[in-house]
């Protein structure tokens, strides 16, 4: 709110949110920055209660949303906390009330929400948190965009999906609530910093209509006073295993959910979504690359002058869909998998989502190298590609190390691994 | 001016890559936006990633093309086609024509003329074209924003989409009478834009990259091996070539900051104000600290020191030469 003059209240807006303060009736096509098309995308799912606590680069999706609860629009309890601790704690036990809650952060805030993140898991609560991926300030602070979100708190038991551009990150903050609420598990949806959260790029809106028929509420929890209980109580060893076990039981389950979930938004919008989308797999050199985020964009372009490799795009990394990813591969008869990602892991094993695509390869021993590339925002271009491809071509085994970094400066002269 | 049918056949297989250089607040991310907005076909605009600050030099990209899998990259662009400058006293600052293909077009809100533009960025396989934006932006709206202004000079040398799909954009974009000038503002400017082909220029070959290869590692800067301690560095050594001594934050002010020694008590109530560091002071022989004036390179005028000195012994004066209207309103 911004006071101008004395008494007068001048009531702020930002100009991109401003489609959404009507209803949407039709499909609308438009450009927008990847953080206010997810809180447009969170604005239509009607949360109750949004409770964020700003972070670079995910301070425009929250912006937007207070604009659009300033405005009246939305008939949600904004609340402002003063730590990212807080606003998932916050977060967590509005959804116990039976809430529809939202919340967001990235890199630093994930760390410091890392206490409070298990009890939206265990109390199976239907809480949607957009993450827009930040580096670790390690070495140095950092505000652009890296993967380091999978090196910690991906166990969790938090279904985590990733989106390519901001279409994808749009339709992710409708999906995530879907699937929040079919699998009564929380639900991280997760965009590149900056490369998504800060670009201009065309995107089709879902009609406010539409939106409300893919997500009905429908609350599983209350607080009622007249039937007082405890959450989260002390249990003795006699108990405890028992409680995860239920959890793990009903996890297993969540893949099958993700996938009815993007069969009915595709009846809704058309667009097509799956676990693992796939491109041009049927190619002469028998080879793919295999990442997730926006850096699959950069290898589609690629692509369109390099018909002879193909790309397997992940988009759910928590749960892993291990078994999808060996079928996809087999099928295919897929022998080389290029792995890409922007975290590396610092214990000489493969970095995280190497060691998950590791894990489902490892009865099919299908080659594989994984590159470490465009850690802190650097960019991640034809060169490094180019250059995958042909390291590739000479692996014939999987003996020494099975991942390197690319696009790094060995010296001043000289770029690591490039002859 | 290419037709719905000619970019289609055109741009089937190449991208038409844009680059916009502003200062903060000069709109530049706006005007790459109307040309995606504009364009009859597929593309997106990204701005250079970082922190902008009001007046602070400012990338922006846009990406064209009739194949959409060309423009899914979310690479920065490289190799641009034309490049726009909205703040001629960017060219001494930043090397704006770096990747500009052979043939390009460099376009300048300037009053300059082609021989000193071309000094200044040294090449001579570019066509120039410049527009006098802040004289029309003064008369049309009364106030220094140009980024719209400086499309209608774009689609004058480089029809990638019509007047009317331009103004269409704007229409949708802006509302009522700010639209109408925006609109009468760009059809000035397609007018009054100074063209200065380059004799024998080569035509620009869209199957041609022209990125220098792995520029986006920055070769040249220490590599791994030859960090000391990577993260820590201290304040007396100059090891790493990054960090806030390296930004010129001076040219992004309009006002210089001019510091009076005869009224000064040496309070350093300035020097601890400062957020840059632009104050300077030595320690004299007596053993304090003596104020020895104003680091102009670094001062970006946020006029702190102006506001907390107690004794007037810091005043402001409008910044002299091109930066003097590098600062938008």
């Amino acid at each position: 709110m911004c006071r101008s003059g004395i008494g007068e209240v001048k009531r702020m807006s930002i100009e991109p949110m401003r489609i959404f303060f009507k209803e949407i009736k039709e499909p609308i096509e438009t450009t927008m920055i990847g953080n206010y098309a997810v809180a447009g995308g969170v604005t239509q799912t009607d949360p109750d209660v949004i409770c964020a606590f700003p972070i670079t680069p995910q301070t425009q999706s929250v912006e937007g949303l207070s604009d659009v609860v300033h405005h009246g629009r939305l008939k949600a309890a904004f609340v402002n906390v003063e730590s990212e601790l807080a606003a998932m704690s916050f977060s967590t036990a509005a959804c116990a009330a039976g809430a529809r809650a939202f919340t967001a952060t990235a890199s630093q805030g994930y760390l410091l929400m890392t206490e409070a993140l298990p009890m939206a898991v265990g109390w199976r609560l239907p809480l949607t948190m957009m993450l827009s991926a930040r580096a670790f300030n390690s070495p140095n602070l950092s505000i652009w965009n890296s993967w380091e979100y999978t090196q910690t708190n991906s166990e969790l038991g938090w279904n985590i999906i990733v989106s390519e551009n901001v279409q994808e990150t749009y339709d992710a903050a409708i999906i995530s609530v879907m699937i929040s609420e079919d699998s009564l598990f929380p639900t991280i949806f997760v965009h590149d910093g900056f490369i998504i959260s800060h670009s201009v790029q065309n995107l089709t809106l879902i009609p406010d209509e539409r939106v409300r028929r893919m997500t009905p509420k429908k609350p599983r929890h209350t607080i009622d006073p007249s039937k007082p209980g405890t959450w989260g109580g002390i249990v003795t060893p006699s108990y405890f295993m028992e409680g995860r076990a239920q959890l793990e039981e009903a996890k297993q389950l969540v893949l099958g959910q993700m996938v009815d979930v993007f069969k009915k938004f595709k009846a809704e919008t058309g667009r097509d979504y799956n676990l693992i989308e796939t491109y041009n797999l049927d190619n002469s050199s028998k080879t793919a690359f295999c990442t997730m985020g926006s850096v699959c964009g950069n290898i589609i372009s690629w692509m369109t002058k390099n018909k002879d490799i193909g790309l397997i795009k992940i988009r759910a990394f928590r749960p892993f869909p291990y078994e999808e990813l060996r079928k996809i591969v087999e099928e295919h008869n897929i022998e080389k998998l290029i792995l890409l990602e922007k975290s590396d892991s610092l214990n000489g094993m493969l970095p995280p989502f190497s060691m998950s695509v590791a894990s489902a390869l490892y009865p099919l021993g299908t080659l594989f190298r994984s590159f470490i590339v465009g850690l802190g925002g650097r960019d991640v271009t034809r060169d490094e590609f180019g250059v995958m491809k042909k390291k590739m071509e000479a692996v014939k085994d999987m003996k020494g190390q099975l991942y390197q970094y690319l696009g790094v400066r060995e010296t001043k002269e000289k770029i690591y691994g490039v002859d | 001016m290419l037709t719905p049918e000619q970019i289609k056949e055109e741009l089937k297989e190449h991208v038409i890559n844009l680059r916009f250089h502003a200062r903060g607040g000069q709109g530049g991310v706006t005007a790459s936006n109307l040309c995606v907005e504009a364009f009859y076909g597929y593309g997106v605009c990204q701005p250079l990633f970082g922190a902008e600050r009001m007046g602070s030099p400012t990338e922006s990209y846009v990406r064209l093309s009739a194949n959409d899998d060309l423009v899914r990259s979310n690479e920065q662009v490289y190799a641009p086609h034309a490049v726009a400058v909205l703040d001629p006293s960017l060219l001494g600052e930043i090397d704006v024509t770096a990747g500009l293909a052979p043939g390009g077009w460099l376009i300048v809100n300037t009053v300059m003329d082609q021989k000193t533009i071309q000094d200044i960025v040294g090449r001579k396989d570019i066509n120039i074209a410049t527009i006098d934006a802040l004289n029309i932006a003064m008369e049309i709206f009364g106030r220094n924003i140009t980024n719209t202004i400086i499309l209608g000079a774009l689609i004058r040398v480089a029809p990638i989409f019509s007047m009317d799909a331009l103004a269409d954009a704007i229409m949708r974009r802006f509302k009522g009478e700010i639209a109408g000038k925006n609109v009468a503002a760009i059809k000035r400017a397609y007018e009054e834009t100074c063209i200065y082909e380059t004799p024998n220029a080569p035509a620009i070959d869209f199957t041609k990259d022209t990125k220098v290869p792995w520029q986006q590692v920055f070769p040249g800067l220490p590599g791994y091996k030859e960090l000391d301690k990577a993260g820590v560095w201290y304040c007396d050594e100059d090891v790493i070539e990054i960090g806030s001594k390296q930004v010129i934050t001076g040219s992004w002010g309009e006002w210089d900051m001019i510091w009076d020694e005869e009224k000064c008590t040496d309070c350093a109530q300035c020097w601890y104000i400062c957020p840059d560091f632009a104050i300077i002071r030595e320690k004299g022989e007596d053993g304090l600290w003596h104020m020895k004036g104003i680091d102009q390179s670094h001062c970006k005028s946020c006029q702190n020191c102006l506001e907390i000195c107690p004794v007037e012994a810091i005043s402001k004066r409008l910044k002299q030469g091109p930066a003097a209207c590098a600062a938008p309103e």
